[in-house]
């Protein structure tokens, strides 16, 4: 199937020069749209989406507050809800969430099985079996006392992972995957097979377990334990890897892939540049974390590096001529959500107006979270991105497209 | 698919009360305890040193009964320590004494915020001078799993170290540090009791204590030569105000505070460092601070909750 140009269920945006008149086919016996005060419904450019996701990600990792990270829960759980649109892919929220809760329990089982080390001022819960190691490999203890505290920091650790998980959640959610596709700089094309299947592996997985868990319902199969989830597990995996391959096809097929006109030694420079540059990304990310790091490995690395791949990508992309049809277009709504997005993230990142150490409530000793109230509206106004950003689909034509989309799948 | 909200509703419950009984009881006590500075001598005791003059502090010190552990000495006594949220409290990331700045931890919040293991460049590292050692050991073991052995001195300083520990080696000599009596002074009554509380079934505190010497109170017949008339350091958690080195700040003459604290041998290669002895204290009061910002926050996201099930129902009824 392969097909890239968005079927009825993603219908794209209207371009810049004609009016909306809503998306797709307007439904029979309705002339002219009735938006009855409601803005008309459009899709939302997947980039703003992506930067509103990550810099909402970017502000979580600032904090180990709960009470902040429950907050950003909802706030993207609003967000979803409010505006995705009626695709597959975008009825998979609740997949991420099952992921980000596996994350959190992983973590305090971890924290629980290879002991930390238990304080006499800590809260004592329970004790595992306690398999002693010889002292040459002390360091690592395995079972042992497990005290409350150990087992809330490790929740509050692995929140914080699972509150970054679910913003690339949202962001696979709310954008469309395809479209996404589209604004990859065209100099990538020599990794196209790639790049296809690493940004739309994510979305394929929820479309697939959604289907093969429909499909075993239709046949009364048992839909819950250990086989069922092995009849589920290998299809879903087979399923997305081959449809993102076929997707990739597909894209190959239209010329994404295409070298153009690209002679041997520009090719060999463009490679040469991207190499370097990402060189030079990985010693500049090793240098910023390392304290004790030669200081010139630090951000003029990654400034270099950073130059090396844009002149990569800009050389490459040169010869790639590539035209849109139907694009999407960028105007106040994208600006209004990928700006509270970064807003909020910089409100964090401030330090303006609140203590930074209310972001990291103490758990040795135990202490009640605070809530402070920069960051919360900071978080809060990342969420606004649910009623700033247009309703994706007008609601009561979606019937008509449900039915069409089981029709074509 | 998923819980029943009414099953979910009564879990959350649970963890609920049992994080607010945890937050509301206290522990019970027992275990290795805190001694004043004299009952540690040449050949028994722990010292625990600890170098606050990253922050205008003096260095202190102050002894423990052995057998025990580095992260017992370090938590005994009005001594107090966190951890990392990474790593958990076995790497020592901030150390407090409730005689200094009201038991303020150090480095502060704003320095490190100890949710990530602190760099190389800027961590409290441990070493260690066995009984008639006069260097330094950089310790290969974390404080939970070293056992100090009786007569030898811990200190903890802060700033960077190579990974050998060849690099950032402390100021000071375990001479200025070690206690040089040969017998127990000081007897009686330590100043406080408070010790640390009964670790926790299964926990590995080492071998069984070995008495090599009646640690009886003797007579306080021979008090420890006092090198000089010097700033004293006040145990009492109240009297050391806040941004104000408590040992400048006089004792508020609470019964605690019995035992003066006295310098150690001044001078030396340590340069103008102060050694202080810390008397065994109270703990620092520590407030678990009030509920009410988490019924706010609960709230909150039950109200955004709340939104976000409106926005479901009227999609659905839109469709």
């Amino acid at each position: 199937m392969a097909r890239t140009d968005p079927g009825p269920a993603e219908s794209p945006p209207p371009g810049p020069g004609t009016p909306p008149p809503g998306p797709g086919v307007p439904p029979p016996g309705r002339a002219a749209p009735d938006t009855g005060g409601r803005r008309l419904p459009r899709i939302l450019h997947p980039v703003a989406w992506w930067i509103w996701a990550l810099a909402l990600a970017t502000a979580v990792s600032r904090t180990n507050n709960p009470l902040l990270l429950f907050l950003v829960l909802a706030v993207l759980g609003y967000v979803v809800t409010a505006r995705r649109t009626e695709a597959p892919w975008a009825r998979g929220f609740v997949y991420y969430l099952y992921l980000a809760a596996t994350v959190v329990a992983i973590r305090v089982l971890f924290r629980a099985v290879f002991a930390t080390g238990i304080t006499p001022h800590d809260h004592f819960l329970f004790a595992l079996p306690h398999i002693p190691t010889p002292d040459w490999y002390a360091g690592i203890q395995l079972g042992g006392p497990v005290s409350l505290e150990a087992l809330l920091s490790a929740a509050t650790d692995g929140l914080r992972l699972a509150c970054m998980l679910c913003c690339i959640g949202a962001a696979n959610t709310l954008a469309n995957p395809k479209r996404a596709l589209r604004v990859l700089p065209g100099a990538l094309h020599e990794l196209g097979v790639a790049v296809t299947v690493a940004i739309s592996v994510a979305p394929q997985l929820v479309q697939s377990v959604r289907r093969v868990a429909r499909a075993r319902r239709l046949r009364a199969g048992r839909s819950k334990g250990l086989t069922a989830l092995r009849g589920i597990v290998v299809p879903v995996l087979e399923d997305a890897l081959e449809r993102s391959l076929r997707l990739a096809a597909g894209m190959d097929s239209r010329g994404y892939g295409r070298a153009g006109t690209a002679s041997r030694r520009s090719r060999r420079v463009t490679g040469a540049l991207m190499l370097l540059g990402m060189c030079g990304l990985c010693a500049g990310a090793y240098g910023l974390l390392d304290a004790t790091a030669p200081a010139f490995l630090g951000l003029p690395a990654l400034g270099v590096g950073a130059l090396l791949c844009v002149g990569g990508l800009r050389t490459g992309g040169r010869r790639v001529t590539r035209t849109t049809y139907r694009p999407d277009p960028w105007r106040l709504p994208e600006w209004a959500v990928a700006g509270t997005g970064v807003l909020s993230a910089l409100l964090l990142f401030a330090n303006i107006g609140y203590d930074a150490a209310e972001l990291n409530p103490s758990i040795y000793p135990l202490s009640w979270p605070t809530l402070p109230p920069v960051p919360t509206l900071a978080i809060l106004l990342a969420g606004t991105a649910g009623f700033l950003a247009p309703p994706p689909t007008e609601p009561r034509a979606v019937p008509a497209r449900r039915t069409e989309k089981a029709a074509t799948t | 698919m998923s819980v029943p909200p009414s099953r979910r509703a009564a879990r959350l419950t649970a963890a609920l009360a049992l994080a607010f009984a945890a937050l509301t009881t206290g522990a019970a006590p027992a275990g290795a305890a805190p001694q004043p500075m004299g009952r540690c001598t040449t050949g028994s005791g722990a010292v625990l040193a600890v170098d606050f003059s990253r922050w205008g502090g003096p260095i202190y010190r102050s002894c423990g009964s052995t057998p025990t552990t580095g992260y017992e000495l370090l938590n005994q006594g009005g001594w107090r320590t966190t951890g990392t949220g990474h790593d958990g409290p076995a790497f020592i990331c901030r150390i407090g004494y409730s005689g200094y700045r009201n038991g303020t931890q150090f480095p502060p919040p704003e320095q490190d915020d100890c949710v990530l293991t602190p760099p190389a460049s800027a961590y409290w590292s441990y070493w260690h001078a066995g009984p008639g050692a006069d260097d330094w050991e950089y310790s290969q073991l974390g404080a939970m799993l070293y056992k100090p052995k009786p007569g030898s001195v811990d200190l903890w300083i802060f700033g960077g170290t190579d990974i050998g520990g060849t690099q950032g080696r402390p100021q000071v000599t375990p001479d200025q540090l070690r206690a040089h009596n040969t017998r127990p002074s000081g007897g009686g009554e330590p100043a406080s009791t408070a010790r640390a509380p009964a670790l926790p079934p299964g926990t590995d505190t080492g071998p069984a204590p070995v008495r090599t010497e009646p640690e009886r109170p003797t007579s306080p017949t021979a008090p420890e030569p006092p090198a000089s008339p010097s700033p004293t350091a006040s145990p009492s958690p109240s009297a050391g105000e806040t941004g104000e080195p408590s040992e400048s700040a006089e004792p508020t003459g609470s019964a605690e505070v019995s035992p003066p604290a006295t310098t150690g041998p001044a001078g030396g290669s340590g340069g103008d460092t102060r050694v202080v002895d810390a008397a065994p204290a109270a703990d620092a009061k520590h407030d678990a601070g009030s509920m009410v910002p988490v019924a706010a926050g609960g709230a909150l996201v039950l109200l955004v909750g709340v939104a976000a099930v409106f926005a479901a129902r009227h999609r659905r009824r839109g469709a």
